[in-house]
């Protein structure tokens, strides 16, 4: 009996026990599903916002791209301007957009620079991202210099579609970087005028020499004849020399044309020994007015360098004739201009130019290389101002360094090419 | 004239070459010097001449050996000093050191000759003036202590009397001394002596 209740018993809560997890289940599933349909309208309303976003962004973006001051357009890998905003109407001279817009960029870039244009937008549309400078003749036929930053436009898929180029007119920095660099050479060969001035009476002594050997033997063989009492075999040396002498104010000639030349800087792959030498004869007469001797110190192996040969050539003269001066002025019991060569690694030569003098004054030394300063009663303060300048332009430093017992120094680096061997044996020589 | 000689002194050998060239058509001896020192270490101040040089040489300048002839005291022949163009200083200095002349290159060549002829011709001068100032010296030499003193005073205006005043001596004894000294030093007048006593004087 008991038995039969037992069982009833466990048969009601079996049951009970299914129906609950049953119901428990469903009620689960339903609130799932609730979630779930939560979501979907949570997602949407997502999806309203970010569209909304995007669309406010797009038109963000227009209103700053149309207001953009710059050019700002978007072309195709054939040169095509897809799209340019109102600056960029602007600077390529556009009343409107279908003035532009549909065409190619070519027509607004000057012809020799084309070439230099379509290598730019090739590599931009391989991925990079590029920086440019071109002259352009806009439509309506001004000449301007234009600077372009352009990157790539890749679709969803990554694919390249455009260029987005932001363009400049960079005519005036031009302009002015074409001035300065003018002004440069200008100063340069102002420079080159003014230490020719001060060595005018060195030429005219040069020069006058010869001119007035010339004239002597000349003369001296005029009067023989009319008076008659020359064999034409005497005349023979004194014409001899005659010539040489022509030839020799020929060479002085060279030189001083050499020197004051207006020119553009022409860099060539030069032995700096030859330079150093020919600075050396070059300031000759200057230092034997002064009674200063050159001593030549050159690292062998011919070292050559990118330089304008007449321009290190001119800072050379300068340091040269700077110590000669200095060592005169001050009454140097010995003047010794020391001009060396070496090489202290495979990538530089340096040049150093070094004198017996009195030295520079520890609270000048900073003040040198300015602009209009000088220390020597007739000097401009112009000669170590340039030097500097000229070196710089070659990519080198030109310090004054000044030792405790006397002697200023100068030395100047310039960039070595190839590599030359180097050996420990150095050639001295003295230079009168 | 004839025993004259150009002293040519110029480093530039092509120079002198060619100014001995054209200075031997005027038939004067000329003798040519590479430096200053090289002509200093030949010198001798007896030979009858004059210098050409150029004011700008290495070593010791036109400038320095005209200072060194001259703080060798006594004379030296005459200096035409040859200047370049721009040397106007230069120029001005060294004459004013004493040069005798200058000439700027380019020169004429006549011009140049005329000069050199013109030094040679005032070095003749010194030289005579030289001459006769060593015979006056030696003639003054020849003076006695109180013939001196009398002639001194004579010379300075004093009548015989004041003289003798000063000397302390007779009229007489002035009288003898001057007549003394007019007879040593060949003078024939009061304005002889005076001459003399004046071209005696140093300078």
């Amino acid at each position: 009996m008991a038995v039969g209740n037992e069982s009833l018993l466990l048969a009601a809560v079996v049951l009970g026990w299914v129906l609950t997890s049953t119901l428990i289940g469903a009620l689960v599933m339903a609130l799932r599903l609730r979630e779930a349909r939560q979501r979907e309208r949570d997602k949407d309303e997502a999806h309203a916002v970010v569209l909304e976003r995007l669309r406010d962004n797009e038109c963000r973006l227009r209103a700053i791209i149309e207001s953009e001051p710059e050019c700002v357009k978007l072309q195709a890998a054939d040169g095509t301007v897809l799209e340019i905003n109102p600056a960029g109407l602007a600077l390529v001279g556009a009343e409107r957009d279908e003035d532009i817009v549909g065409k190619k960029i070519y027509t607004v870039v000057a012809p020799e620079y084309r070439d230099h244009y379509r290598e730019n937008m090739r590599r931009v549309f391989a991925g990079e991202a590029v920086v440019y400078e071109f002259k352009s003749i806009t439509l309506k036929g001004h000449t301007t210099w234009m600077e372009t930053h352009a990157v790539p436009l890749r679709d969803a898929r990554g694919a390249i579609y455009a260029l987005l180029g932001i363009t400049r007119d960079i005519t005036e920095r031009k302009w002015g970087e074409e001035q300065a660099r003018r002004h440069q050479t200008e100063l340069a060969r102002v420079a080159r005028l003014s230490t020719m001035g001060e060595m005018a009476t060195g030429i005219a002594h040069e020069l006058n020499q010869p001119l007035a050997a010339i004239a002597n033997f000349a003369r001296g063989s005029l009067r023989r004849l009319r008076g008659g009492n020359v064999a034409p075999a005497d005349l023979l040396q004194p014409l001899e020399e005659i010539c040489a002498q022509a030839e020799r104010a020929g060479e002085v000639m060279r030189h001083v044309r050499d020197f004051v030349r207006k020119r553009d800087t022409r860099m060539t792959a030069v032995d700096i020994n030859r330079v150093v030498q020919s600075a050396a004869r070059l300031t000759e007469l200057e230092c034997r007015q002064h009674h200063a001797k050159i001593m030549l110190d050159l690292v062998s192996g011919q070292p050559r360098v990118w330089a304008d040969s007449i321009m290190i050539e001119q800072v050379i003269c300068n340091l040269i004739r700077n110590s000669v001066e200095a060592m005169a002025e001050a009454r140097s019991p010995v003047r010794l201009v020391a001009l060396s060569t070496s090489r202290p690694d495979d990538d530089t030569v340096e040049i150093v130019v070094g004198d017996t003098g009195p030295g520079i004054d520890g609270a000048l030394i900073d003040r040198v290389f300015d602009q209009f300063f000088t220390t020597k009663p007739e000097g401009v303060g112009m000669g170590l101002s340039i030097s500097r300048s000229i070196v710089e332009s070659h990519g080198g430093g030109l310090r004054a360094e000044s030792a405790a017992g006397g002697g200023a120094t100068f030395r100047f680096t310039l960039r070595a090419i190839g590599r030359t061997l180097l050996t420990n044996e150095r050639r001295y020589s003295f230079h009168h | 004239m004839s025993d004259a000689t150009v002293f040519i002194i110029d480093d530039d050998q092509a120079v002198a070459r060619s100014l001995r060239w054209l200075i031997e058509t005027v038939r004067l001896k000329v003798e040519t010097f590479a430096s200053a020192q090289a002509f200093l270490d030949h010198y001798d101040a007896s030979k009858p001449g004059c210098l050409v040089l150029d004011v700008r040489m290495p070593g010791m300048s036109g400038l320095e050996l005209q200072e060194r002839l001259a703080a060798r005291g006594g004379y030296h022949p005459p200096i035409i000093f040859i200047t370049g163009h721009g040397d106007v200083q230069m120029a001005v200095r060294a004459v004013q050191a004493g040069a005798f002349d200058f000439v700027e290159k380019p020169f004429n060549d006549q011009d140049l000759l005329d000069r050199i002829q013109r030094a040679i011709a005032h070095d003749a001068g010194q030289r005579d003036k030289e001459e006769l100032r060593s015979q006056l010296k030696a003639l003054f030499a020849s003076l006695t202590p109180r013939e001196r003193e009398v002639l001194d005073l004579v010379v300075a205006g004093m009548s015989n009397k004041a003289i003798a005043n000063t000397l302390g001596l007779s009229a007489k004894t002035v009288e003898v001394h001057r007549a003394k000294v007019m007879e040593k030093l060949h003078a024939r007048s009061l304005s002889d002596l005076v001459k003399l006593a004046m071209q005696n004087q140093p300078g």
